[in-house]
């Protein structure tokens, strides 16, 4: 019932229909809704393990609800992220306002959250130069402020979606060894507490 | 309900979580900013003047009754029994268990009243004892009314001594839990010598845990959640890292232990949760004329797959209440989400996402109205695994669960796209959304469930009805007022002619033929002749 084991949380954020449900079917499926589909049953939740190197993780990856009438609840859901890609349409300039509303909202309240700006839909651009509406200086330089990453993908003919996620993953791996040599000594100390704890009490 | 998730990395100003009696421990919301020492004394003393006013209460009411008594009985000269109900505890103890018969006397003490009229000194010695009881009943159903019910199980031994003894979890034993043990013991077997040793700190940890009921919620999570970590730490060393075998020995650990402290630690009286669970029932109650389409949901009802999903889906949500380890409940919240991803593949053709699952899980929370909703998801946040809740799939699930939850307190005329006015009105039930001009009916159109719209025909057919009972009506009114205008023609007409020729009664005529107004056409009268012969 409970699916696999998942070792990192990563939140798709972004404004409807800027295509967050599709990229993550692009990555994980390797293809490209536009007609009927019956044979998957929903994207919002999926499991993927990626090898980087000689390690493997499990990425648990949350697509969020990007309406504006549940803005208030945003928080609920990237509670504990690791990563949160930010998802903007390169055809929208609306949709990388809101991308700036919830980095401030991930800098504020989960600063352990990596954030990954990733612009969509650059197959509307290839066909159409004028169709682009965030200029990739822009975002280039907001990406250097925020000290993110930054990719522009397409899900329909699968542009960079791969080296997104393995980055993602890739970071993952990396910080968390990191972490975790430096945690070891605060974990042992942490376990005694509740054991003496326990044992006084009994 | 989810600032929990990360209790342990939070950052706040020291001074911000310290008791504000400034007794120097840290205090805690749900105690209203108290520590858990400060916050029992509060609210014992509470507690105690809430008594001690009803107390107050019911003696006012005893001495108005016994002045309205001395009053009606004029002379009679018994003494009053002076009421003494602090003083009554012992017998009132006793009283609690024959408690169906001092209600049955208190209906016949009148009578007894009565009775002493007649033969009063038999009775001088009998009354004041029956009116005793007679008062103590009064105060007793008082405090009945007043004392929330879980302080009903013994209320006098209570105001002695403080506080309830609930029984020890060792002592409560029902068959499931029976099971679950039996099944613990019988997976441990085979990992042999750990498994004894498992079993071993699941038993102490329970047991120490019976010892720490006083403790409020957040603290009793606390040290579950450190018996866990505890526990999986252990259980690493010993697998040498398999996360899959720790897990799964996480999974029946936190099944037993569960199993075990669910009376005691779900919806604790320490926390305002039942509150929040009545305020929540409450709320969706209000809400129940929100329709799919004010929430955008893209499932269509009227196929029957999509509706069957739906049934499913609510019964899987309204199930979760009856499970007692919060993995199961997990489950339950899994299982109806997998059936709202059904519902809406059926619907959309395509695979949804979270733009159409959350306003989907929102409407059937809001159909299914789940019972102690709140509860359910303090219970899950305080005693589930962490590692399940954060990040798997399940987590995922119980996370939207949180935001449609969040969303239904928070719901207001914007979110549903109504104008504030119209939200109002829906609230307070003076419009309903599923009545609104007749012809915007048909285009409401898909979407609606099966039993709406069969309402909405037997409305329409009680439209008509009465369209046509009221043609009835008025064609019954223009017959009446046809049948008068024409009874009042026909006398008009009658007197008319009766005013043209006025009935006279003439004098019978000498002769036959006087007054024959014809008769200068008849022949002339037959002259008498006389023939000789």
């Amino acid at each position: 019932m409970s699916g696999p084991r998942v070792d990192a949380k990563v939140v798709m954020l972004g404004k409807e229909s800027v295509g967050k449900t599709s990229l993550v079917e692009r990555y994980v499926h390797q293809r490209f809704l536009v007609g009927p589909y019956q044979n998957t049953i929903g994207a919002a939740f999926v499991a993927k393990s990626v090898q980087v190197r000689d390690k493997v993780v499990t990425l648990g990856i949350w697509d969020t609800a990007g309406s504006e009438r549940y803005e208030a609840m945003s928080r609920i859901y990237y509670r504990g992220a690791k990563a949160a890609i930010v998802c903007y349409d390169l055809t929208d300039s609306s949709s990388f306002l809101r991308a700036k509303f919830w980095v401030k909202e991930l800098q504020n309240c989960e600063e352990h959250c990596k954030i990954y700006l990733c612009g969509t839909k650059t197959d509307l651009i290839e066909a159409d130069r004028s169709a682009r509406q965030v200029d990739y200086h822009d975002v280039q330089d907001f990406a250097d402020e925020i000290k993110a990453q930054y990719f522009e993908t397409s899900s329909k003919t699968g542009r960079s979606v791969e080296d997104l996620f393995r980055k993602v993953a890739a970071d993952y791996i990396s910080t968390t060894f990191e972490v975790m040599s430096e945690e070891r000594g605060v974990n042992l100390e942490q376990k005694k507490d509740p054991f003496f704890y326990s044992c006084c009490h009994n | 309900m989810s600032q929990k998730f990360e209790r342990r990395g939070i950052h706040v100003d020291q001074s911000e979580l310290l008791c504000k009696k400034g007794c120097g421990y840290y205090g805690n919301t749900s105690w209203q900013g108290l520590c858990s020492k400060c916050w029992r004394e509060e609210y014992q003393r509470a507690r105690q003047k809430q008594i001690q006013e009803d107390w107050a209460l019911a003696e006012k009411l005893q001495r108005e009754e016994e002045a309205a008594y001395a009053s009606s009985q004029g002379a009679q000269s018994q003494p009053q029994p002076s009421l003494a109900p602090f003083s009554k505890f012992e017998e009132k103890k006793t009283n609690e268990k024959t408690r169906k018969v001092t209600t049955v006397k208190k209906f016949f003490s009148p009578s007894s009243r009565t009775a002493s009229k007649k033969a009063p000194s038999e009775k001088v010695e009998k009354v004041p004892g029956a009116r005793e009881r007679h008062g103590e009943t009064l105060l007793r159903d008082l405090r009945g009314i007043f004392t929330p019910p879980w302080e009903m199980v013994s209320p006098t031994e209570e105001n002695h001594e403080g506080k309830t003894p609930s029984p020890s979890v060792s002592r409560q034993s029902s068959t499931e839990t029976d099971r679950v043990s039996r099944d613990f013991v019988e997976f441990l077997k085979n990992l042999q010598k750990p498994g004894r040793e498992i079993h071993k700190q699941c038993r102490a940890f329970i047991e120490s845990m019976a010892n720490k009921k006083d403790l409020g919620a957040d603290e009793l999570s606390e040290c579950v959640q450190d018996f866990y970590q505890n526990m999986s730490d252990r259980l690493l060393t010993h697998f040498k890292g398999s996360t899959d075998r720790v897990e799964r020995v996480m999974d029946q650990v936190e099944k037993y232990i569960m199993t075990r402290l669910y009376k005691n630690v779900f919806c604790p009286e320490t926390t305002d949760d039942e509150k929040k669970d009545l305020a929540t029932q409450n709320r969706i109650r209000a809400l129940h004329w929100v329709t799919i389409q004010m929430l955008c949901v893209p499932v269509d009802e009227e196929i029957p797959e999509v509706s069957d999903s739906v049934v499913k889906a609510i019964t899987d949500i309204i199930e979760m209440d009856s499970k007692r380890v919060p993995r199961d409940k997990l489950a339950c919240i899994t299982r109806c989400s997998k059936h709202i991803f059904n519902a809406i593949r059926v619907t959309k053709n395509e695979p949804a996402s979270a733009d159409d699952f959350l306003p989907a899980l929102i409407y059937i929370v809001l159909k299914a109205n789940p019972p102690r909703l709140q509860s359910n998801i303090q219970y899950i946040t305080r005693f589930c695994n962490p590692s399940r809740l954060m990040s798997g799939e399940d987590g995922y699930y119980f996370t939207n669960l949180c935001c449609a939850v969040a969303f239904i307190e928070k719901l207001d005329a914007q979110s549903l796209n109504l104008s504030p006015e119209d939200f109002e009105r829906y609230m307070s039930g003076q419009m309903s959304p599923c009545r609104p001009e007749p012809e915007a009916w048909p285009s409401a159109g898909p979407g609606i469930s099966p039993a709406l719209r069969e309402a909405r025909r037997s409305l329409d057919l009680l439209a008509s009805l009465e369209a046509r009972q009221e043609r009835v009506l008025e064609g019954a009114r223009t017959l009446e007022s046809d049948l008068i205008d024409w009874q009042e023609s026909v006398e008009r007409e009658v007197r008319e002619i009766l005013g043209r020729f006025p009935l006279e009664v003439r004098p019978p005529a000498s002769a036959i033929d006087s007054d024959n107004v014809e008769n200068d056409r008849l022949p002339p009268p037959l002259q008498p002749q006389v023939f000789a012969g």
